[in-house]
């Protein structure tokens, strides 16, 4: 039976089923999941890790840049004009690292996202506030820096009692 | 209220000392019944909730360990000291993190284990300064040992590099860990230039091989908050053996409450469950083992006709000499790398300077170079910097090789003025908070005036330090001491030689809050050596009643 209150073809029950399932969808799995889903494979999100390839010049965790870039489209309510200028500025300069291109982003609400988004991907977190949002803990590229001779903590490094191994030169830094 | 269990034994909380206690009584026949504040939680979920924590929080040690409402335990402060759970007081804060959960503090030890040395134990005697124990350190040795196999405490084998410098009775169930390259150089460094032996740690962590049911130590350098294998002795290892032998252990069960009973012995310990409801607990003896600021407060909550200022505070102790090892910390900035990070988060120390004849006046200190991975700790400080690319790759590397923590541990002596009471302020099940006044005290911040920090800087100076942080006040070590002071005059101390409580035949204090000095060391190993003597004279007494 249709009521007024009812869609075609979707009854009353199936409403409330539907209601109950978003509102535990957003209940348990949190906002900042429910963003995380909302974003993965828009257009923005492409836009979001070319941006970040440009920023970084490392291998990028897919996973990690999906909960930075979702969180960045909360944070900055003009994300997809602000990608388009930075990765306009790269091209002006022909630029493929970013040490060819960062210090031409003008000061201001541009350099304060680039700057934003090398801090998430480094420190793997919204921010160093104890509320901050954890995108990535193992992926961190901070971690990556060392990882040849400092273990990520809580992951083992060596078997029992291997751990003196030479020290290591302070250059170069590993590839990652 | 409903009456919920009986047992030959109660035992309030399941922390490293409560385990201890249980274990010795299990064994000789007695029937123990448990009591934990709060959750008992798998080591997985404590992992996970230190992965997820985001990286400004990853040096907490608390963080991992939400606290349930209705056992709060300190956390980062919140900016607004009426919601804190200690509520502080003082020239100096006693801002301590421990854990009410199953298992206890033990969950986020770093697992050192520096036993005490003859002197430490008669200050008053040979420097006229603090309270001398109630017994001498041959006394406690037997009891160390069983403290050093039953937890399973790794140390060096060579006489000279043990503390203290003495000759051991029984050696090391486990060799010492081996130093990391920058604990070398540190060791290096500090005999070459200063003439001080930075020793290996012993430590409660399996070394090279496994121990207790417990894998060895594969370097996850995260002792602190949590060891992810186990490797590391923690209370909570040994709930399950517990129970195998026959333990009742609740968790969620808030003990608010000792009830006394003719001639003034304890009857009964009333506990409230997550639901507001109280529950009574009858047993023969009981012991009050939560750490040396929850069982004041417990103590001074169950005040009755018979005990007006409290359980066992005839003497008006309860609740002070509250003491700590007073710590400052230095952030160094080096020119070499000494790539800190590998093996456990706490591996070796200088522990000669915390012995001499000028603790007639000052403290003495013990100084440690730190072992955590710095990264944690350096990011933020490189990203501001404003480096980007090869550059910020680089100065994240350098500042994780090149910066160290050396932190200076110091003695404090007993003061009655240093007191834990009853808040006003009540947390969420109605019960007051501790509310704790603390000042370190002259004899500390002279040691830190004329001794530990001159030190401290030319350990710094010895390791090439271009740049260093020094700290403007002392930080706290979470090594909970003196509230219920051990002494051998019921007037001015609250547990016997046994830690018995001198008001109360069937009632235990041990732990930390018992020990009437505090030298420099951890005080972890010799909580658990008063819990086998307590246990020891426990079951003697329950034998012949």
């Amino acid at each position: 039976m249709q009521t007024r209150h009812s869609s075609p073809g979707v009854s009353r029950r199936q409403l409330l089923i539907g209601g109950a399932s978003l509102l535990g969808y957003f209940t348990f799995a949190g906002p900042t999941f429910a963003w995380t889903q909302a974003f993965k494979g828009t257009p923005l999100h492409q836009r979001f890790m070319q941006l970040s390839g440009l920023l970084i010049n490392h291998h990028l965790d897919e996973g990690a840049g999906l909960r930075i870039g979702a969180f960045a489209a909360q944070k900055y309510a003009q994300l997809d004009q602000h990608i388009d200028s930075i990765v306009a500025i790269a091209e002006q300069q022909g630029a493929t690292e970013v040490e060819q291109f960062f210090d031409a982003i003008p000061e201001g609400e541009l350099r304060d996202l680039a700057y934003w988004v090398i801090a998430a991907w480094y420190s793997g977190s919204s921010s160093a506030d104890a509320d901050a949002e954890l995108f990535t803990y193992e992926h961190a590229l901070t971690f990556q820096t060392t990882l040849d001779i400092v273990p990520i903590p809580s992951f083992g490094l060596t078997g029992p009692n291997a751990w003196n191994r030479p020290p290591a030169p302070l250059l170069p830094v590993p590839r990652f | 209220m409903t009456q919920t269990a009986s047992a030959d034994v109660v035992i309030v909380g399941t922390g490293v000392v409560g385990v201890v206690v249980a274990e010795q009584l299990l064994d000789a026949g007695f029937s123990v019944l448990m009591l934990d504040a709060g959750p008992r939680v798998s080591r997985a979920e404590i992992v996970e909730n230190f992965r997820n924590l985001p990286l400004g929080l990853k040096g907490s040690a608390s963080s991992s360990y939400p606290p349930k409402p209705w056992a709060p335990h300190p956390m980062p402060s919140t900016g607004n000291p009426e919601d804190d759970y200690l509520q502080l007081e003082g020239p100096d804060a006693y801002a301590q993190t421990y854990i009410r959960y199953a298992g206890g503090s033990t969950w986020h030890w770093a697992g050192t284990c520096w036993r005490l040395t003859p002197d430490d134990m008669r200050l008053n005697s040979l420097y006229g300064v603090g309270r001398d124990w109630a017994f001498d350190y041959a006394t406690l040795d037997p009891y160390y040992n069983l403290a050093e196999y039953s937890l399973g405490i790794c140390g060096p084998s060579d006489p000279a590099l043990q503390w203290p410098p003495q000759p051991r009775s029984r050696p090391y169930p486990m060799p010492h860990l081996p130093f990391s390259p920058g604990e070398d150089k540190f060791t290096r460094v500090m005999k070459e230039k200063l003439g001080y032996t930075n020793v290996p740690v012993a430590q409660a962590r399996n070394s090279g091989m496994p121990y207790d049911d417990r894998p060895a130590c594969c370097a996850n350098n995260n002792c602190v908050p949590v060891c992810p294998i186990g490797a590391k002795y923690d209370a909570a290892t040994a709930l399950n053996r517990l129970e195998a032998k026959g333990a009742v252990i609740l968790s969620n069960a808030v003990a608010h409450r000792i009830e006394t009973g003719e001639g003034n012995r304890i009857e009964a310990v009333h506990y409230l469950d997550p639901e507001r409801q109280s529950h009574r607990v009858t047993g023969n003896h009981f012991v009050v083992a939560c750490n040396a600021i929850e069982t004041p407060k417990l103590l001074l909550m169950s005040a009755d006709s018979r005990n007006p200022n409290g359980i066992a505070n005839s003497s008006d102790q309860v609740g002070r000499n509250m003491m700590d090892h007073p710590q400052l910390a230095l952030t160094l900035t080096l020119d070499e790398p000494y790539w800190l990070g590998q093996g456990p988060v706490v591996n070796s120390g200088i522990m000669e300077t915390s012995q001499g004849d000028f603790r007639a006046e000052h403290a003495g200190a013990y100084f440690r170079m730190n072992n955590f991975a710095r990264n944690r700790y350096e990011t933020f400080n490189a990203l501001k910097t404003g480096k980007v690319g090869r550059a910020l790759d680089e100065e994240i590397r350098r500042r994780t090789a090149c910066t160290v923590n050396v932190v200076a541990a110091h003695e404090i002596l007993p003061d009655p003025n240093n007191r834990l009471t009853l808040s006003a302020n009540k947390d969420w099940l109605g019960l007051p908070k501790p509310h704790i006044y603390y000042d370190v005290g002259d004899y500390t911040r002279r040691s830190a005036e004329v001794y530990s920090m001159p030190i401290a800087r030319r350990i710094a100076e010895a390791m090439g330090a271009t740049e260093v942080k020094e700290p403007s006040a002392f930080a706290q070590s979470k090594h909970l001491m003196g509230s219920t002071i051990m002494g051998t005059d019921p007037a001015n101390s609250v547990v016997d030689p046994d830690c018995r409580a001198y008001d109360h035949a069937n009632l235990f204090l041990p732990g930390g809050g018992a020990m009437p000095s505090t030298a420099c060391g951890n005080s972890t190993i010799t909580m658990v050596a008063l819990a086998f003597k307590a246990a020891e004279a426990l079951i003697d007494q329950a034998r012949r009643a």
